[in-house]
């Protein structure tokens, strides 16, 4: 998952003669034109192709979908339950991870590397965006679940309720809801601290300065200043990178268990919206691929809804700094 | 001037304010340092944990992998392991071929309309045009297992083509469209409206202004988009999982099945033959490096064109 | 160059009083490059000291090694000593921050606290240093609100954001922030030149009278406003190699009048800007 550049500045403002020096539309409009509706045309069919190809599920089946907690094909019910649950819950877990460990890294990034560093130090994390899903899938399949087994498991079951939390102490499975969320993490981290790196590093610096001539200690001026001056852009960060998450496929494919049970323990294997889609759809037919259209349905609600929240707080964020 | 009245005032209660604040500064002092200290400390700690991984990661990939590549990895057809032969995995030339093909045909598809609808977004001020910025932006943060999805209800459904290439191809086209759509009105709208405005002046029609003026100056502005959302459509496995059939041969024919590097990652580590599992790290090493080449690529050259600029 | 010097330690300028501040020999330069350097005076307390000069000639510089905000700027050094009430603010006895709590600062676009009310803004300097008891941070609040001439217009909407106010009276709020800790010395960078003419005489009243609280040292790159309101003044200039430095340091009175150094008197008299 790479990068897309990101563009936080305000719009520069087109040269008014391009839409006013000429009324004659040559060609060259109508080119754009038809570029223009051809774009229109794709997203709507995206959309459209899906929902359609979901409708005979929601007309039919679509209180199971969202009530059901059993998917058996290839002729159902088909219950989506776990897969909402697990996705919700992998992402949550995630993004706390991703916040945690983000935020310190991006004020470190900004405030206390030197410059000459700062560039190799981002590019790092910017690499980090680049692995493939599936790569991020093998290692943790491979590597991490056997270090977890052996490290943080019995560390995790020590807790004084760990059954209630994490299931079963003593059993291991191929993979966890526990995993499928470290690994999400990770995936989703370069997400958040390139968002929250750009809005910390526009506060003024002269509230910097002036926080600093009263007085203030290095962590005053982070804490009381730049993070609620940033509030709002770094909300924008959360929820962007909580689209990331919802919309991981492979990774948790491949380390979640892929299991249908809609449950808290994250030990226990479990699976997610897109980790269904793609383990099933190979097998299914008929019905169950619409239903698992109605799973994409729901995947693109979500994902679709935080994307647009993030990028309201963000324009928002932009704004306010413009009053400053 | 009544305010500056009461200033004489207030001024007998100076000292014992000014003492008491002092004092209390002077008191808590150690401890205000000592927090911001290790704060300081656990924000480089959280900055190294992130790096971490990344370490991690590419340590195991070269540890693993680089055993796994040689000539044969690259020039044979995979083949199945058997109780005989437990490591006959053969290699992957397949899937080297089938990425290859797939990303010549999704930029065929992506690049041309992409940078197309760029120069529509940066030179249009409407409702259309801001409706389809933010349709754009939505679309590349969206989970490319949609794309599988709308891939294969449209091309391998609707058309009747069946699981192909050109299937796959029009998957990770859509996933690259909004990528190449965004950076390259970003990199149009980065170009000096001084030299719209000096084309316009020297009385080139607007059209003109934009295509041989502001368009190869923001060229490079727009291969590093489109070198960034190649690399991203590389590494995705979800929408080609769906539609190309995961052909065994040499293919690259749009209208058939068709491998891809991502893709014989996915099936390798599911894979029942340990010796299957192990070549898979081969394969993500090759696929890692493809896609590490680009991206840095793209941001080495944007950053030189940005120096160049000023 | 000797006359500058045996200048400041004539009688003249102990006849100006107590001395808050004492700049001997100090030099700015960053990454080795020169910004600012000769400047050796005395600022005597509770009066008007500015520092006038073209721009370039390093006073907005100066000001700031005065509460070591160049301890922020990588590859930044300070030369010289710089001694308030006689400690060495960069290799005495004195903490940062401490210094700080007792050189505030004002900048030159009104800078208050967006996300904080007009009340959290005056207090902030003291919640940085720790204070907590809420009769305190009332007492400095009015206290400083009163002395930067806002605690009529504000004191019946002190949980108001910041922002609400206009440019002078955020500019004001800055200053009543810096007073509340109560400092000895105010250093001010241009505070009016963002503001409106109305907006500037206000606080230029404000200085004149806030002298008898504080010393004040200011920045400013209109004569003008120098003449009117302060007492002594420094004049700076760019030198050949871009570096700036101190050519004289007198009354205001002197230096507008009959000032030594004929580079002086070309400024003041509009000569050059």
């Amino acid at each position: 998952m790479t990068q897309i550049p990101i563009d936080l500045h305000p719009d520069d403002e087109v040269v008014a003669e391009f839409n006013s020096a000429t009324t004659v539309r040559t060609w060259y409009h109508y080119v754009l034109l038809i570029g223009a509706a051809l774009f229109a045309a794709v997203s709507v069919g995206f959309v459209g192709t899906i929902f359609w190809s979901s409708l005979p599920v929601w007309l039919h089946h679509g209180v199971t979908l969202l009530t059901g907690t059993g998917w058996i094909g290839p002729a159902g019910p088909f219950g989506g339950v776990p897969m909402i649950t697990g996705t919700l819950e992998t992402s949550i877990i995630a993004l706390a991870l991703a916040v945690v460990i983000g935020l310190g890294t991006s004020i470190a990034i900004v405030f206390f590397i030197p410059r000459r560093i700062r560039n190799v130090v981002a590019t790092l994390v910017e690499l980090l965006a680049a692995v493939p899903s599936v790569v991020y899938g093998i290692w943790g399949l491979i590597v991490i679940a056997p270090w977890m087994a052996v490290t943080v498991d019995p560390w995790l079951n020590s807790w004084p309720f760990a059954k209630v939390i994490f299931g079963n102490p003593g059993q291991q499975f191929g993979g966890s809801l526990l995993l499928a969320s470290v690994v999400l993490g990770i995936m989703i981290l370069p997400t958040f601290v390139a968002i929250s790196r750009e809005v910390i590093s526009v506060v003024p610096q002269d509230l910097i300065e002036a926080s600093l001539s009263l007085g203030a200690t290095r962590w005053q001026v982070i804490r009381n200043i730049v993070l609620p001056t940033a509030k709002i852009g770094l909300y924008g960060a959360t929820f962007l990178s909580l689209a990331r998450a919802t919309g991981e496929t492979i990774a948790v494919a491949l380390v979640a268990g892929g299991v249908a049970n809609a449950q808290f323990h994250l030990l226990y294997p479990g699976t997610s919206i897109a980790a269904w889609i793609a383990l099933t759809f190979g097998e299914s037919q008929g019905n169950e691929i619409a239903a698992l259209m109605a799973l994409g349905v729901l995947l693109m609600l979500l994902n679709f809804g935080f994307s647009l929240i993030s990028r309201a707080l963000v324009n928002r964020q932009r704004k306010l700094l413009a009053i400053v | 001037m009544s305010d500056i009245v009461e200033l004489e005032d207030s001024m007998e209660s100076g000292h014992e304010m000014r003492d008491e604040i002092r004092r209390i500064s002077h008191r808590t002092h150690a401890r205000r340092v000592a927090v911001s200290r290790t704060m300081v400390a656990l924000c480089s700690v959280a900055l190294l944990i992130a790096a971490v991984p990344l370490v991690f990661l590419l340590w195991e990939l070269i540890k693993q992998g680089a055993p796994q590549l040689n000539k044969a990895f690259f020039t044979t057809l995979p083949s199945t392991p058997t109780l005989i032969a437990p490591n006959a995995t053969g290699g992957v030339s397949n899937a080297i071929v089938g990425t290859i093909a797939l990303t010549i045909y999704a930029s065929i598809l992506a690049i041309p309309l992409g940078v197309l609808v760029g120069v529509y977004l940066a030179e249009t001020e409407s409702k259309m045009a801001t409706s389809l910025r933010i349709i754009a932006q939505t679309m590349a943060g969206a989970p490319s297992i949609l794309m599988g999805l709308f891939a294969f209800s449209f091309v391998v459904h609707d058309l009747n083509i069946g699981f192909s290439a050109i299937a796959g191809s029009f998957a990770l086209a859509v996933l690259m469209l909004p990528v190449i759509v965004i950076s390259s009105e970003i990199a149009i709208r980065n170009v000096p409206n001084s030299l719209r405005e000096a084309g316009l002046a020297l009385g080139a029609k607007p059209h003109k202004v934009s295509m041989r003026i502001v368009l190869p100056t923001a060229l490079s502005g727009i291969v590093t988009g489109t070198l960034l959302a190649i690399s991203r459509a590389v590494g995705e496995t979800a929408p080609v999982l769906l539609v190309i059939g995961g052909g065994f041969i040499n293919a690259w024919q749009p209208f058939n099945p068709v491998s891809a590097l991502p893709l014989a990652i996915y099936q390798g580590a599911r894979s029942q033959w340990p010796s299957q599992r192990a070549q898979v790290w081969g394969i993500a090493l090759v696929l890692v490096a493809f896609v590490f080449v680009l991206s840095l690529t793209a941001r080495i050259w944007a950053t030189r064109k940005q120096q160049v600029r000023n | 160059m000797a006359d500058i010097q045996s200048k400041t330690e004539t009688a003249e300028s102990t006849s100006r009083g107590p001395i808050a501040m004492q700049l001997r020999d100090v030099a700015v330069s960053f990454h080795g490059r020169t910004a600012v350097r000769n400047c050796t005076f005395d600022v005597a307390k509770n009066r008007v000291t500015s520092l006038i000069g073209p721009s370039g000639s390093g006073k907005t510089t100066l000001l700031r090694a005065l509460n070591r905000l160049h301890d922020l700027t990588p590859g930044a050094k300070v030369t010289g000593s710089i001694l308030l009430e006689g400690v060495d603010i960069y290799r005495g006895d004195l903490t940062v921050t401490e210094l700080r709590t007792r050189v505030g600062m004002v900048f030159q676009r009104p800078n208050p606290f967006p996300t904080m009310s007009i009340y959290d803004n005056a207090v902030s300097g003291l919640r940085f240093n720790g204070i907590k008891k809420k009769a305190l941070l009332d007492e400095a609040a009015e206290s400083s609100l009163r002395s930067a001439a806002l605690w009529d217009s504000v004191s019946s909407r002190l949980k108001v954001p910041a922002s609400n106010l206009s440019g002078g009276e955020q500019q004001r709020l800055c200053i009543a922030r810096a007073l509340a800790l109560d400092p000895e010395v105010l250093l001010m960078d241009e505070p009016t030149s963002a503001l409106d003419p109305v907006a500037t005489l206000r606080i230029e009243e404000l200085m004149t009278s806030l002298k008898s609280r504080v010393t004040v040292i200011i920045v400013t790159h209109n004569m003008q406003q120098a003449a009117r309101i302060s007492d002594d003044c420094a004049f700076l200039l760019m030198g050949e190699d871009r570096a700036g430095e101190l050519i004289e340091f007198d009354t205001t009175e002197k230096i507008f009048n009959n000032p030594d150094d004929s580079r002086t008197l070309d400024y003041t008299l509009g000569r050059f800007g």
